[in-house]
């Protein structure tokens, strides 16, 4: 890792990572002070989503609402929270290598006395330190928002909380991790791009029909999304030991690809 | 201080280098020449360490370029032939950059080489001149003071006065004891500087030479205007390579024998003397393959 290109990437994708960190903030507080007035209303919502098929309910965790854990998880978790952290992960993990790669100016970068690998090693710290920051504004967000707005009978544990959060993290460290080893593989960002957005796309479609289709519950084995389920962690329902374990131990084995891979391969720069 | 044996690597669409091998010694200043898509940048990528030999291998400081690669270019200072920048920063930026993943106290000679081109590191890098960014590369390339430098077309972008400026900043280098690889389309760039050059032509060598030695190859065109017509004449029918006679102009060739061009001009009333270099490509066409050159 080198201290200087750490700081210089970090100042340069600063302002992206505060811009998903912010925006994704701003919209769990805003959803959470949506909470009081939906649980008021709780007994018509049931009613409205009762006509809803059942496969649908499930897929977006509406099944039920009573309490914010479920609602948060439903609302945003499960959902735009899912879409944001995806869009910065293979986004940045595409600027990273990529694009320096593509543009030229990874040959500036590989000048030094720095090594490809340490080059590489600094280029994921970026983006693991952007997926921390921006998940650290959600959990503050959604925290303090819950602690100032919602009664105390239905506010969810700070424990469950950290885990919702904590296991988002380890997702988006694993998709990080396929998306920044595609961005070591091609020459071209445009390329990278799409193999990296077109997984991650695959991966939850596969995740979305599975949890519709019942009878294709089967395809939701093939997704890494399938591991994070908020809902359930909310209610206790998963072992978040083990599904923490599977993340991290995918999310490190692409890091260490991407090292190796890009130590190996022939730079056109 | 660089040593390339036998490097080839052939791309798919079969161009490339095949058995490229010289040797650059320790404070000397070796020019490689070639015209555009010749394999200079392919060559030098390989010294770097961007790409791994395919046969063959390349040594820089004694550090194998592929396998030792970081080792190697810590020794090394680089300026590629396109300068690609990074997004959303200024020059000065991105010369800390540089100078903290170089690891070297780089100040005072960064402020002297600032100071020496003229320019505003301050100013946002997407809002320089091309010239403007060569130089933020020069400074980039010098600063950590490298016992070997490697510079790939240093001097494309920079206005004439700005050329000679970094000439004299090659020479002082020189003057040092450091290395130079230094690739160049133009002869004349390289010929103001260089101790030896190496000629590659469609990703082969074809001779490495002492730069005294390819100057003296090189053919010089001289237009000589005369003022009466029986001088023409005159001068028409001594041993001088006449290429062409136009009213009053003489076109004379020049290869080496400057002694006799002199002695001989000096019998006439010389109204005006205009030379032309002989391109790049002309002097390797006459070196490589004579019976070609257009005449």
């Amino acid at each position: 890792m080198s201290p200087s290109l750490y700081k210089q990437m970090m100042k340069s994708n600063f302002k992206s990572i505060m811009s998903f960190g912010m925006a994704s903030a701003v919209y769990v507080i805003l959803m959470t002070s949506l909470f009081p007035m939906i649980s008021d209303n709780i007994d018509k919502i049931q009613e409205l989503t009762e006509i809803y098929p059942d496969s649908l309910m499930k897929a977006f965790g509406l099944e039920s609402f009573g309490t914010y854990g479920e609602f948060i998880s439903a609302e945003y978790y499960g959902l735009f929270f899912l879409f944001i952290l995806g869009i910065f992960s293979v986004m940045t993990a595409i600027q990273l290598i990529a694009k320096l790669v593509d543009r030229g100016s990874m040959a500036y970068l590989l000048s030094t006395k720095v090594s490809r690998a340490q080059v590489a090693i600094t280029q994921i710290s970026v983006l693991i330190t952007g997926l921390i920051i921006i998940i650290f504004l959600n959990f503050a967000g959604g925290y303090a928002a819950g602690e100032l707005l919602i009664d105390d009978q239905y506010a969810i544990a700070m424990g469950d909380f950290f885990q919702i959060n904590f296991v988002g993290f380890l997702l988006f460290f694993a998709v990080g991790g396929y998306s920044i080893l595609f961005s070591s593989l091609f020459n071209d960002e445009k390329m990278a791009f799409a193999a990296a957005g077109g997984v991650t796309f695959l991966f939850y479609a596969l995740d979305m029909a599975g949890k519709i289709v019942s009878d294709l519950e089967w395809l939701r084995n093939l997704s890494i999304f399938s591991l994070y389920e908020p809902a359930k962690i909310a209610k206790g329902d998963v072992n978040v030991v083990l599904v923490s374990l599977i993340l991290f131990g995918l999310g490190l084995l692409m890091y260490i690809a991407t090292v190796l891979v890009f130590r190996r391969r022939n730079l056109p720069l | 201080m660089i040593t390339i044996h036998n490097l080839t690597r052939q791309f798919s669409n079969g161009k490339g280098i095949f058995d490229v091998s010289f040797d650059v010694k320790k404070g000397e200043v070796f020019g490689f020449l070639g015209p555009n898509g010749s394999g200079k940048s392919t060559t030098i990528r390989h010294l770097m360490g961007y790409m791994k030999p395919q046969k063959g291998r390349a040594t820089v400081f004694d550090y194998d370029s592929w396998t030792e690669q970081a080792k190697a270019r810590e020794h090394v200072g680089y300026l590629p032939g396109e300068i690609a920048f990074l997004d959303g920063m200024n020059g000065t930026e991105f010369l800390d950059m540089i100078a903290g993943m170089q690891g070297k106290k780089v100040k005072e000679k960064r402020s002297e080489l600032i100071h020496l081109l003229q320019f505003d590191p301050k100013t946002p890098i997407r809002k320089m001149s091309k010239g403007m960014k060569q130089k933020v590369g020069i400074v980039a390339t010098f600063m950590h003071d490298p016992d070997i430098y490697i510079l790939d077309e240093p001097t494309s972008g920079l206005d004439p006065l700005m050329q000679r400026v970094f000439i004299e900043l090659v020479l002082k280098e020189k003057e040092k004891g450091k290395t130079f690889l230094m690739s160049s389309h133009s002869f004349s760039e390289i010929e103001r500087t260089c101790d030896r050059a190496a000629i590659i032509k469609d990703g082969r060598i074809v001779t490495v030479k002492d730069i005294h030695e390819l100057q003296s190859m090189q053919r010089k065109i001289f237009d000589i205007t005369l003022h009466n017509l029986e001088d023409v004449e005159a001068l028409k029918s001594s041993s001088l390579s006449i290429e062409k006679v136009d009213g009053n102009m003489v076109r004379i060739e020049v290869q080496g024998n400057y002694d006799e061009f002199f002695k001989e001009l000096a019998n006439y009333h010389v109204k005006n003397v205009s030379a032309t270099n002989q391109s790049l490509e002309q002097i390797f066409m006459d070196y490589y393959n004579a019976e070609e050159v257009p005449r």
